[in-house]
């Protein structure tokens, strides 16, 4: 062949795509996309994925915080997400997340095996709809989980919980770590202003 | 009277006050009720047995006549079982206790005062349940993990009514007082800056580390405590902690609560802080460690002063104050400066503005056990050094610069940077 051949055509191929735009110089494969990756990070495994989801959830502008919540949400929903990248979401959840998370995360408070990765995301979150979301826990959780959950509802002030909180404080039903986060829950709500 | 520590200021200003306070009907800790109190002896317990309570074993050990050390708690029942042997060893005798959980320790009603050297995300739960059943509290640096724990250990203690010593022991070193006396007293004439250099970190994880089996010795769910759940691994646990963000923030803390604490001394700023700061640290992307390797912060404070905080790879800790008329250099083991007569005007008497002098951290704090007056590093004033790191940090993870109100605790409009302030604890664990 010499240079003067014409290239032949290339053939219609079906089109790769990819999260990152660099990948079209690339022969290599799309990039995973770092915020289904950094679900499935495991203890003691590579976190690189999540540590540039950490970046980029970090760096948001205030203005953009919803997207990058959005896609925070969305990594939530990673299929075989591992219980590091849970705990890695929740943990950039705690940063930005805001109304919108609760209807996701209200579901994984109430489950004994994701309610710690959960509730560390949802204590920060204000407002009524995570307030609402501490209360129905209240009814499914128990022992350690569920005197965790008062301390936090403690700890926002939710001047609301104080009859389901008093309820606990008297139940002899509850074991002493139940009641005695309830007691002390009340203890620090009193110190808000309703 | 009742029970609760005097201010400093006031108890200083009214000089009578200190020997009424002596034989004044105080409700004094436990060990101490009786008419000839002084001369009983303070009994403690100490709450965390490693690298750190070794620097208080000597002082503790060393005054029989006075102190009585009656248990030692730690998760790590080797370690706890060394201690005893080393208590039980230098009194001769099998009194000494051994608690795993620092709970039954901290309700024996014969213990006056209890050292809490365990890890920093125990310190605020630790400090607040000793002080909930009447104990005085001596907290190692930094005094908490989260400027939220800090504030909840000061409501604490004066809820309580409690003695509570922050172990920023430099304020008991006479070369530390007289460097912030003589620079409140505008010794440097009108301050430029203040320049704190801390070691690097000591101690490095690279990507490989796997889980590991629990040690037999080891009750590794109450070393986490209020911490996130992690799996054990022998290189995130015993020191190593300090390196990683969930139980601490590194050098930052490690020793900026030592050196920012002189800077705040010097400035007047024991119930205050500055108004921004902003910073970039360089943080590990890999590995099990995930506090900053290299810091670089500086906060600012309303009167344009800026103090600086930077990683020194030799040399050591060291805070450097810069004025008009040159700078002082001051370390644990040395002091210098620009100009040679500036150290000997230092020690010139009757300076307008006299600090408070303390010869012995430990010290203080039991002659403060005893006549309730405030300890030389209040957790008030150990709450606002430990603030300071807590921003560096915040401002390091964030990248960006930060408006502090320090008369509310909470930065200026940056909802992210608020939210840093605290974090959720692991069940059953909680502020409330």
């Amino acid at each position: 062949m010499n240079a003067e051949t014409p290239a032949a055509p290339a053939a219609k191929s079906k089109k790769v795509v990819s999260a990152n735009p660099a990948d079209r110089y690339s022969n290599a494969g799309p990039s995973p996309d770092p915020w289904a990756r950094c679900a499935l990070i495991e203890y003691g495994g590579d976190r690189s994925y999540a540590w540039t989801v950490r970046e980029r959830v970090i760096h948001t502008p205030a203005a953009e915080t919803g997207r990058t919540e959005q896609q925070l949400l969305k990594s939530l929903a990673t299929p075989g997400r591992t219980e590091a990248g849970l705990a890695f979401i929740c943990q950039m959840l705690a940063m930005v997340g805001s109304a919108k998370s609760v209807p996701v995360l209200a579901p994984l408070l109430q489950d004994a095996k994701t309610t710690e990765a959960a509730r560390y995301a949802l204590q920060p979150i204000t407002g009524p709809e995570a307030d609402a979301a501490f209360l129905a826990a209240l009814g499914t959780l128990t022992g350690n989980a569920k005197a965790g959950l008062i301390g936090s509802i403690g700890v926002r002030g939710d001047t609301a919980a104080k009859s389901a909180l008093t309820a606990i404080k008297d139940a002899a039903t509850e074991p002493a770590i139940v009641r005695g986060a309830a007691t002390r829950a009340l203890a620090r709500i009193a110190t808000f202003k309703a | 009277m009742n029970s609760s520590p005097l201010s400093r200021r006031d108890f200083l200003r009214h000089s009578a006050l200190a020997t009424a306070v002596a034989a004044a009907p105080l409700i004094l800790p436990s060990g101490l009720r009786g008419q000839n109190a002084p001369s009983k002896k303070i009994t403690v317990g100490i709450i965390g047995c490693g690298n750190i309570a070794d620097g208080h074993y000597g002082p503790l050990l060393g005054s029989p006549e006075s102190l009585k050390v009656l248990g030692v708690c730690d998760v790590d029942r080797d370690r706890v079982n060394a201690a005893a042997v080393r208590v039980n060893t230098a009194y001769e005798n099998t009194d000494c206790k051994t608690y795993s959980d620092f709970r039954e320790l901290n309700r024996r009603p014969d213990i006056d005062a209890v050292f809490i050297c365990t890890p920093d995300h125990w310190h605020a739960l630790i400090a607040i349940d000793a002080m909930r059943n009447g104990k005085d509290v001596y907290i190692e640096k930094p005094l908490t993990l989260t400027i939220a724990e800090g504030r909840a250990v000061v409501e604490a203690a004066r809820k309580y009514g409690r003695v509570a010593q922050h172990g920023t022991q430099h304020r008991s070193m006479k070369r530390f007082h007289d460097v912030a006396e003589f620079v409140r007293n505008n010794g440097l004439g009108k301050l430029d800056r203040i320049d704190c250099w801390i070691p690097p970190n000591n101690r490095f994880c690279d990507a490989t580390w796997k889980p590991e089996a629990v040690p037999a010795n080891l009750d590794w769910d109450l070393w986490l405590g209020p911490a996130p759940w992690r799996p054990y691994s022998s290189i995130g646990c015993h020191y190593n902690f300090r390196f990683i963000a969930e139980s601490a923030y590194g050098q930052v803390t490690n020793w900026g609560a030592h050196y920012l604490d002189i800077g705040q001394w010097a400035l007047g700023m024991d119930d205050s802080g500055p108004v921004s700061v902003e910073g970039k640290g360089e943080f590990p992307s890999s590995g099990l460690f995930t506090n900053a390797t290299s810091v670089n912060f500086t906060v600012r404070y309303a009167n344009g002063v800026p103090m600086h905080c930077r990683t020194r790879y030799e040399g050591g800790g060291t805070v450097r104050f810069v004025g008009e008329r040159g700078w002082l250099d001051i370390a644990r083991d040395k002091m210098s400066a620009s100009d040679p007569n500036l150290l000997r005007e230092m020690q010139a008497p009757n300076k307008p503005i006299q600090l408070e002098l303390s010869k012995n951290h430990q010290d203080n704090f039991f002659e403060c056990v005893r006549s309730r007056a405030r300890p030389i590093a209040d957790v008030e004033l150990g709450h606002r050094t430990t603030t300071v790191c807590n921003l560096g940090q915040i401002a390091m993870v964030l990248g960006r610069k930060l408006q502090w109100d320090a008369a509310k605790e909470e930065f200026v409009g940056d909802d992210a940077a608020n939210r840093l302030r605290t974090r959720a604890m692991r069940s059953p664990w909680s502020l409330a």
